[in-house]
């Protein structure tokens, strides 16, 4: 007892740690799996919405560039246009407005050239500063020219217009187009780092796949294996239990059987044996009782009868509990005779109608179904009479081809089919279910009770 | 008068003996053989041609009922008395359907089997009282629950007069006679009966007879 406790326990633990143990892997895998996938989702989000940025900064900073140095470019022209006019022009007055223009390109061109120097990147700060040098050159020289007069305008002018302005407008305008070669170079690498930065993207989102995809085999390949493991586990205590189950429902018939011989043997011994013995002794106590008349006083004689009388009391009681074991025109008429019997027996003691409607051909059945059928109807009408409050039974039995149908209706009270399980019933059940057959009530307090068994033949050997 | 030979067959000895001894007690009876069981039972009434064979129902080797139905068809004139230890009505048909005239309960032979003895030599059907109480409230109680009507009113006069008469035992002939009546139309009448009562065989109609508490069991 005490062993057999131990091992239980022990067993029991043996199979619990393993499942929690399987619980946490299960659990821990599949949560890292998921935060894997999150985080590598948040990663994504973060990417696209840095390259968008990259992207726009890259537009907008070239763009702007480039306007300001188109902007240098064109104030470039315009001086040079300026220039050539107040030069060439003779009248003063209109030289005078276009040396204003000039000053006025001037100003913006150093606006321009500030607001470029804002956004100079280191690698074209060398050509910038040229430029730059170029420019206040430009300037330098073109400030002492506004002060010339009519007459040295018309000396120098020309000359000046040709080997300072135009040659110097030359050379700042091709600076200014590496300038802006350098802008579009810069632009180039812009996107380079942006698709660089999607590259690395690509990787990490490779790499992080590659993860999951292992760590999801690695996590199915497990959780598989464990149910295949449960699923094993159950289906051997699944045929364990079908396998207890066969031997009890084996058992219980055996049981059945047994009882039912042991039951017949008993009924017979006391029937033939102690009831001829009985009947004997009844018959010898007459011849007593005759053959002391002539010879003794009434007094006698009483005392024989009363022996009699108690011999037949017994005799009564022997058949009683003979017929109540096992009805001996079972065997010695059939069925339909003991079931008549019984219900005129039941009808006699409780007066209640008690109809049996029986097909002849209903007997030639074997014999281990008359005794299924008439225990069934013995026991229902054992249960009607205590519990029914029934005034009517009817019993039917009927045979259709390969099946026997019996059927006890009462018009009783009903009671709750799904909730009343007693011995009866079950041992009803269990009768019926050992030759194959099923069980079926149905009852309500309006109509009663109506048991209704079939018994299914394999082979017909009557 | 003449004394009645007999033959009494039943398996237990105390039992045998102890009949012999109540028969054989009362004048005019003479116990000509006795049988351990059914077959021997039927050798001793073909060798005896006893007036009447008293039979247990249940012996070794052949059944009281089977050895009723030799001796009856070799011995037409040979009365048979069952005892048996069943009282129901199941029991009782076969036995009258095996030839019986008689059907005891054995708890009550030792009272009745004398008056039994005598009625069945004079042609007459016996039952034990209680037979004849039981099937007659079983009667009653299967026609309530049948609700069927009795079958027995439907009788006229004449036919019940002649059932009786067929309950005695007596054959169609002797019904004309005492009745004053032709033979055909003492089989007309019983046809007549027999098809309301829907009973096909003397026994059937015995067995009615007692159901309906018309045979006196004195």
């Amino acid at each position: 007892m005490v062993t057999a406790q131990g091992i239980g326990r022990r067993d029991v633990h043996r199979t619990g740690k393993p499942v929690t143990g399987s619980r946490i892997a299960l659990i821990a895998g599949f949560g890292g799996l998921l935060i894997i996938i999150a985080l590598s989702g948040l990663d994504g989000l973060r990417v696209l919405r840095k390259v968008r940025q990259e992207d726009d900064l890259i537009r907008r900073q070239f763009l702007l560039r480039n306007h300001l140095l188109n902007d240098i470019r064109s104030e470039l022209y315009l001086s040079g246009t300026w220039v050539r006019d107040y030069l060439l022009d003779p009248d003063p007055s209109r030289a005078a407005t276009f040396g204003a223009s000039l000053e006025n390109v001037h100003r913006e061109m150093d606006v321009a050239l500030a607001s470029y120097e804002r956004l100079v990147e280191p690698r074209e700060s060398k050509e910038y500063g040229e430029l730059r040098a170029q420019l206040m050159h430009y300037w330098n020289l073109l400030g002492p020219v506004l002060e010339w007069s009519a007459a040295e305008r018309q000396r120098r002018g020309y000359a000046f217009l040709r080997d300072e302005v135009f040659a110097r407008r030359t050379a700042m305008l091709e600076i200014a187009g590496r300038i802006g070669d350098i802008n579009e170079e810069q632009l180039n690498a812009g996107n380079q780092r942006v698709v660089d930065l999607l590259d690395s993207f690509q990787t990490r989102l490779l790499l992080t796949l590659t993860l999951v995809l292992g760590l999801g085999l690695l996590m199915a390949a497990f959780t598989m294996r464990r149910i295949l493991h449960l699923e094993d586990h159950a289906q051997a205590r699944y045929l364990e239990v079908v396998e207890a189950r066969s031997q009890l429902t084996s058992l219980s018939a055996r049981l059945v059987e047994t009882q039912e011989t042991e039951r017949r043997a008993l009924a017979r011994e006391l029937h033939d044996e102690v009831g001829q013995s009985l009947s004997a002794a009844l018959i010898e106590l007459r011849n007593l009782s005759n053959a002391l008349a002539g010879f003794f006083e009434e007094g006698a004689r009483a005392r024989v009868e009363s022996v009699r009388g108690l011999v037949e009391g017994t005799l009564k009681v022997v058949r009683n509990m003979s017929l109540l074991l096992r009805p001996s025109m079972l065997d010695d008429l059939g069925l339909i005779p003991a079931l008549r019997w019984q219900a005129r027996e039941v009808s006699r003691r409780t007066g209640m109608d008690v109809l049996v409607e029986a097909d002849p051909e209903s007997d030639s059945i074997p014999d281990e179904y008359k005794t299924c059928i008439y225990r069934v109807v013995q026991e229902a009408l054992h249960n009607c009479e205590r519990h029914s409050g029934a005034a009517a039974i009817r019993i039917e039995v009927q045979r259709t081809g390969d099946e026997l149908i019996l059927r006890i209706a009462d018009n009783g009270h009903g009671f709750d089919v799904s909730r009343s399980h007693g011995l009866g019933l079950l041992g009803m059940e269990e009768r019926a279910a050992h030759l194959g057959g099923a069980l079926r009530v149905r009852s309500n307090s309006k109509d009663g009770t109506t048991l209704e068994v079939e018994l299914p033949f394999r082979e017909v050997t009557a | 008068m003449r004394e009645i030979r007999l033959v009494l067959a039943d398996d237990h000895n105390v039992m045998r003996r102890g009949l012999r001894l109540l028969l054989e007690s009362q004048p005019g009876f003479l116990v000509v053989g006795e049988a351990a069981d059914g077959r021997q039972a039927v050798e001793q009434a073909l060798a005896l041609k006893p007036d009447v064979v008293v039979l247990d129902i249940a012996m070794p080797n052949m059944s009281g009922t089977e050895a009723a139905q030799r001796i009856r068809e070799a011995l037409p004139a040979t009365a048979i008395v069952i005892l048996s230890m069943h009282s129901d009505e199941s029991y009782v048909l076969r036995a009258l359907k095996a030839g019986a005239k008689a059907y005891l309960l054995k708890d009550s032979a030792e009272g009745d089997l004398v008056d039994a003895i005598r009625a069945v030599s004079e042609g007459k059907a016996f039952f034990s009282p209680e037979i004849s109480r039981v099937m007659a409230e079983d009667y009653v109680r299967e026609m309530r629950t049948r609700g069927a009507q009795d079958s027995y009113e439907l009788l006229t006069a004449r036919e019940r007069e002649i059932l009786h008469l067929i309950t005695e035992g007596k054959p169609n002939k002797e019904i004309a006679t005492l009745l004053g009546l032709s033979l055909y139309t003492v089989e007309t009448h019983r046809r007549n009966l027999q098809e309301k009562l829907k009973l096909h065989s003397v026994a059937e109609l015995i067995l009615y007879s007692v159901r309906k508490g018309l045979v006196s069991s004195r």
